[in-house]
């Protein structure tokens, strides 16, 4: 005989806790599972080397929604988003970009590299938040079935359309081109220099298994552009502490309201009765009952994995089949005895507190492409580097640092086989080195340690799909009422009681909490309804 | 001064010729200007060499769509079509080869050899593609809404298509709302394990593009060809006896009888406008000729930013239009043969079958690495190294082409891109040639001996001597943002242009696809709705 429960989270991801948070305010027993000894899934700071301490997966934050902050009140829970300026690009031939937050700073740097993109850019930034401000209220929205004739689905298309249909002439330009061409193509229109061109498309193929040219990458780029703390548009940030501070606020916030949460405790299987799910099996034996279920593990692990064949209907099965997880990209995680040292910025300085950024041509970036469309890693990565103990001492022991390197493109289908990443892990870790020491080159000399964190990695050890960050890609066949499959965009599955509430579903990936929030609101109504 | 004419239609190409019929057969009184010495601009025959005739550019009709076909009683006026029973033949390197037919069954059994769970899916996949082209031929023949106001004739057509729309039921809806944005490689992959089909099918979502198939979006491509041919999985081949030609001639002889005025060798220099209207044309040779409407068939971009003074245009039209993608991809490469080449693929299964296979369309792209590589070339701004091909054989249908037991082989090659990162094509063009050639006898080894006569027509010529501004065959990249009520541009879809009394009609306009009319007969009737 197990204990019972109003909802069983799965997954103490940053979704999961946002999920029970929100339940347990609303007055109901909530426990969370997590099969790791850390909370946080892939928001999560780990001590991989004594004193040093990686925000091993996911390492930096803007997407957070304000009213998740605001309404869990994480500030008092001990969040402290520290800020990231600017983005630093060197380049090979000696130059480099460097944009930050101080718009002005940014706009003689671009006049350095062209007169026409310095002027461009300060309309750049204000057509971009035009379009953020259009996009984002559907963060905070169920997605509509645009193939039902269920009237509030029909009011919320009408009001999407309204919405659209307000806005100015350029802005519906703007907003159309973004939602359909390749981040290229769109920067093309505004800007001649390479290297900023290259730069920012760069935020419009992370996770996904694109290139800067194919269509559909603008409109990740806007996701990207989306960052918000503090209501300032596209400022990304720190958590202090690592990203793993921001889910262990929410832990906290959700223990506040009630739930009971518990490390090392993986799930055998969900169980379903007569089409129903009434509880868990944990791995070691126990079962747990709830009246509802929710997932915040991706669908591949909640449909095909944890539950038995013969409890969902087929045609579900294949859609599920034919998500598209391919994660592209990997961690190398540095400990270093000192600071990287750039050619073309020789010394310390504030461009080493910002994100470094391995993109010095659009070539470049199509070349990385080429290389993992035929199943091997790039052999000349884009590489998103940040040092967060500039920034949050803490994280390192005096005088140390800590080097995240986020890359791409690593995909997960190596030619070989995924299963041939442990071979060429090291490999891999070694192209990024030498990749960072052509730009830096005293970089071999000051690395102390080195995590290697590889798709298969992210799998195995995070219990992510194929290693997608995101929980699927984001591409636009899999957004919005067709996240994660068509027809199951409202957090509901075919399962009666059971939910999702990961970053498979919209508004898909980053730390958002959005959708753990927005799952929880939707579990609520069916509970108000009497559904459950 | 001379009386203005009533209406001055800029070019002699299918749209300009089918505009020109609709509105003589309203009463009207058009004169077409076509500045070559034959009308028909893309959809041409030329003698290939003594004995040899070509369609030289555009080797098939879309079809024409049948609304136009049935009004313009072009059977009346010598047109002949001829549809043969194998749409695509594609060979194999391994020397296998796949016959796709009219007949689904028929192509499925040949699928078997290959794979039986794809010669079991390719009539449900043959099936589900005929529904949801249907719902988008409709589309097709829409005018384009109004996005800032849409009339209640706006409501009313998309109502209906919306209706049709429901009608799919919801498997396919959603298939429609996934497939158009989807990479056409994934969408092949959904459906069919042999490589050789995934190519064969996905060549029909880059056709024309400057995309490669794991391009986001090139599912919609595939989706609108689909639309205007019919509904086909294999694809829709229609040949016109005499060459593409004798469709433009028996267009002009039904616009004349309509009461058309068509002259030739008449290029028009400039769009005369006065206080923001169109008042008439200038023709290079200095002659004016006034008219109360102007409309024009050359591409968006020649029409507005070329033939119409900039002073008449606001700065930020003429920029979007600029962005207007329009760079061309596709070369054609026309062949004289002493006789049918021999296709290694055919003798394996028996000479017999050899010419009515080849009489459709020859796809040379096996697998769609093989495709995505030929776009990869043209990326870094070369041609192709390994060309994806598109070929057909006419004299097979309709011997009056060649002297007998020879033949003429029409091949569009791509990606050959329209800007040469080294050299140009003037030295480059024969390098062009013999690239595809040589990936031609790859496949038929006998190929370059049978060779009588060889024409190359690079992007660049097809600007230099047709007219087709970047050199593009659709007037146009066929990519989402520049679709529909974005083609050409979003809030100009509705064939008229900033300037009163000067409108579109030509394939840079909605639906754009292949030589159907359809552009044509759309402009035409929203056209005479505005005229007085």
């Amino acid at each position: 005989m197990g204990s019972r429960y109003d909802a069983i989270v799965i997954g103490g991801g940053h979704n999961g806790l946002v999920n029970a948070a929100y339940l347990a305010r609303a007055g109901k027993k909530v426990l969370v599972l997590e099969r790791r000894h850390v909370l946080g899934g892939a928001a999560v700071t780990e001590e991989v080397f004594p004193g040093f301490k990686f925000s091993v997966c996911s390492y930096v934050v803007s997407l957070l929604r304000p009213e998740i902050i605001r309404e869990l009140d994480l500030p008092r829970h001990g969040l402290e988003i520290l800020p990231l300026d600017g983005t630093f690009t060197p380049m090979p031939n000696g130059d480099h970009l460097w944009r930050v937050n101080d718009h002005g700073k940014t706009v003689r740097e671009l006049r350095r590299h062209s007169k026409l993109d310095a002027e461009a850019y300060e309309e750049f930034g204000q057509a971009m938040v035009q379009m953020c401000r259009f996009v984002k209220p559907i963060l905070s929205m169920t997605p509509p079935d645009p193939t039902s004739l269920d009237p509030r689905g029909l009011m919320k298309l009408l009001f999407l359309g309204r919405r659209f249909q307000a806005l100015s002439g350029q802005d519906k330009y703007n907003q159309v081109q973004l939602m359909t061409m390749s981040a290229i193509d769109f920067l093309d229109q505004w800007f001649e220099t390479d290297v900023l061109k290259a730069t920012m498309s760069a935020s419009g193929i992370i996770g996904t298994f694109l290139g800067v040219r194919s269509p559909g990458t603008a409109y990740v780029l806007l996701h990207h552009y989306m960052g918000e703390i503090d209501g300032a548009f596209r400022s990304w940030g720190f958590a202090r502490g690592g990203t793993g501070a921001i889910s262990n606020a929410i832990a906290d916030a959700a223990r506040e309201a009630g739930v009971e949460i518990r490390t090392r405790s993986p799930i055998a299987r969900i169980l379903v009765k007569g089409g129903k799910a009434t509880g868990v099996a944990l791995q070691n034996g126990d079962e747990l009952y709830a009246d509802v279920l929710s997932s915040s593990v991706d669908p591949n692990n909640t449909f095909l994995k944890m539950i038995e064949a013969g409890n969902l209907p087929d045609e579900f099965l294949e859609e599920v089949r034919r998500y598209k997880f391919r994660g592209s990209s990997g961690k190398v995680n540095l400990a270093l005895e000192a600071l990287p040292d750039f050619k073309c910025l020789p010394g310390p300085g504030a461009h080493l507190r910002g994100a470094i950024s391995i993109s010095p041509s659009v070539e470049y970036m199509e070349r990385a492409y080429d290389d993992a469309k035929y199943g091997q890693f790039s052999r000349r990565p884009y590489i998103d580097m940040v040092i967060p103990s500039l920034t949050d001492p803490s994280v390192a022991p005096p005088g140390k640092h800590v080097l995240s390197c986020f890359v791409q493109y690593a995909p997960y289908k190596l030619k070989e086989g995924p299963q041939d990443w442990d071979r060429q892990k090291e490999a891999f870790g070694d192209t990024v080195i030498d990749t960072i020491a052509e730009y830096a080159p005293n970089i071999k000399s000051i690395i102390r340690h080195r995590q290697v964190v590889t798709p298969l990695d992210l799998e195995r050890e995070w219990g992510l799909s194929e290693g997608n960050i995101f929980q699927g890609e984001l591409s636009l066949e899999q957004l919005f009422f067709l996240r994660p499959v068509p027809g199951w965009a409202q957090y509901r599955t075919p399962v009666k009681n059971l939910y999702m509430c990961g970053s498979a579903t919209h508004p898909g990936g980053g730390i958002m909490g959005a959708n753990g929030r927005i799952a929880a609101l939707e579990i609520l109504k069916d509970w108000a309804k009497g559904a459950i | 001064m001379a009386t203005p004419r009533d209406v001055v239609i800029i070019g002699g190409g299918h749209n300009g010729l089918v505009t020109a019929f609709y509105l003589a057969r309203a009463g009207r009184k058009p004169l077409v200007l076509e500045r070559r010495p034959v009308v028909g601009g893309a959809a041409i025959t030329d003698d290939l060499h003594p004995g040899f005739k070509c369609s030289t550019l555009a080797p098939l009709a879309g079809p024409l769509r049948a609304d136009v076909a049935r009004d313009l009683r072009l059977e009346r006026h010598g047109l002949q079509v001829v549809t043969p029973e194998a749409r695509a033949f594609a060979p194999a390197p391994d020397g296998r080869a796949l016959v796709l037919y009219g007949d689904p069954g028929r192509t499925a059994q040949g699928i078997a050899a290959f794979s039986r769970k794809d010669a079991e899916k390719y009539p449900e996949f043959h099936r589900a593609l005929g529904r949801i082209a249907s719902v988008l031929a409709d589309l097709e023949s829409l005018i384009p809404p109004s996005v800032d106001a849409p009339s209640g004739g706006d409501l009313w057509g998309l109502l209906k298509a919306g209706r049709k729309f429901r009608a799919l039921g919801k498997k396919d809806m959603f298939r429609l709302l996934r497939w158009g944005p989807m990479a056409v490689a994934d969408l092949v992959a959904e459906w069919f394990e042999t490589e050789l089909l995934r190519g064969t099918l996905a060549g029909r979502g880059i056709f024309g593009s400057f995309l490669g198939p794991w391009s986001a979006g090139t599912g919609a491509a595939l989706l609108l060809r689909a639309a205007a041919e019919g509904g086909d999985a294999a694809g829709g081949v229609t040949f016109v006896r005499g060459g593409m030609g004798a469709l433009t001639q028996a267009m002009a002889s039904a616009a004349r009888q309509a009461g058309a005025e068509i002259r030739t060798g008449a290029e028009v220099a400039r769009v005369g406008v006065k206080d923001g209207a169109a008042t008439g044309v200038v023709l290079a040779s200095g002659e004016e000729i006034p008219a109360r409407a102007v409309i024009s068939n050359a591409d968006p971009r020649r029409t507005l930013l070329t033939l119409v003074d900039p002073v008449h245009l606001q700065p930020d039209f003429r920029t979007k239009l600029q962005h207007y993608r329009s760079v061309g991809y596709v070369a054609k490469v026309n062949l004289a043969l002493s006789g049918l080449p021999s296709f290694t693929a055919l003798k394996e299964t028996g000479g017999a079958r050899g010419a009515g296979a080849l009489a459709g369309r020859i796809h040379i792209g096996p697998e769609i690495d093989y495709l995505e590589r030929a776009f990869d070339d043209a990326k870094y701004g070369d041609f192709s190294k390994r060309p994806y091909l598109d070929a057909t054989i006419p004299s097979l249908s309709d011997p009056s082409l060649a002297p007998s037991g020879q033949h003429v082989m029409s091949i569009c090659a791509q990606f050959a891109p329209f800007r040469l990162k080294t050299g140009d094509w003037s030295g480059r063009r024969e390098e062009l040639g013999d690239t595809v050639v040589k990936t031609l006898a790859a496949y038929a080894p006998d190929l370059p001996g049978r060779i009588l006569k060889r024409q190359v027509i690079t992007p660049r010529d097809l600007e230099d001597t047709y007219a087709l501004t970047g050199g593009h065959i659709y007037h146009g990249e066929l990519a989402l943002d520049q679709l529909f009520t974005m083609r050409p541009l979003l809030g100009w879809a509705r064939y008229a242009t900033p300037v009163k009394g000067l409108y579109l009609c030509g394939s840079g306009t909605h639906p754009g696809v292949g030589v159907t009319g359809a552009s044509g007969a759309n402009a035409a009737r929203e056209i005479l709705k505005t005229l007085r």
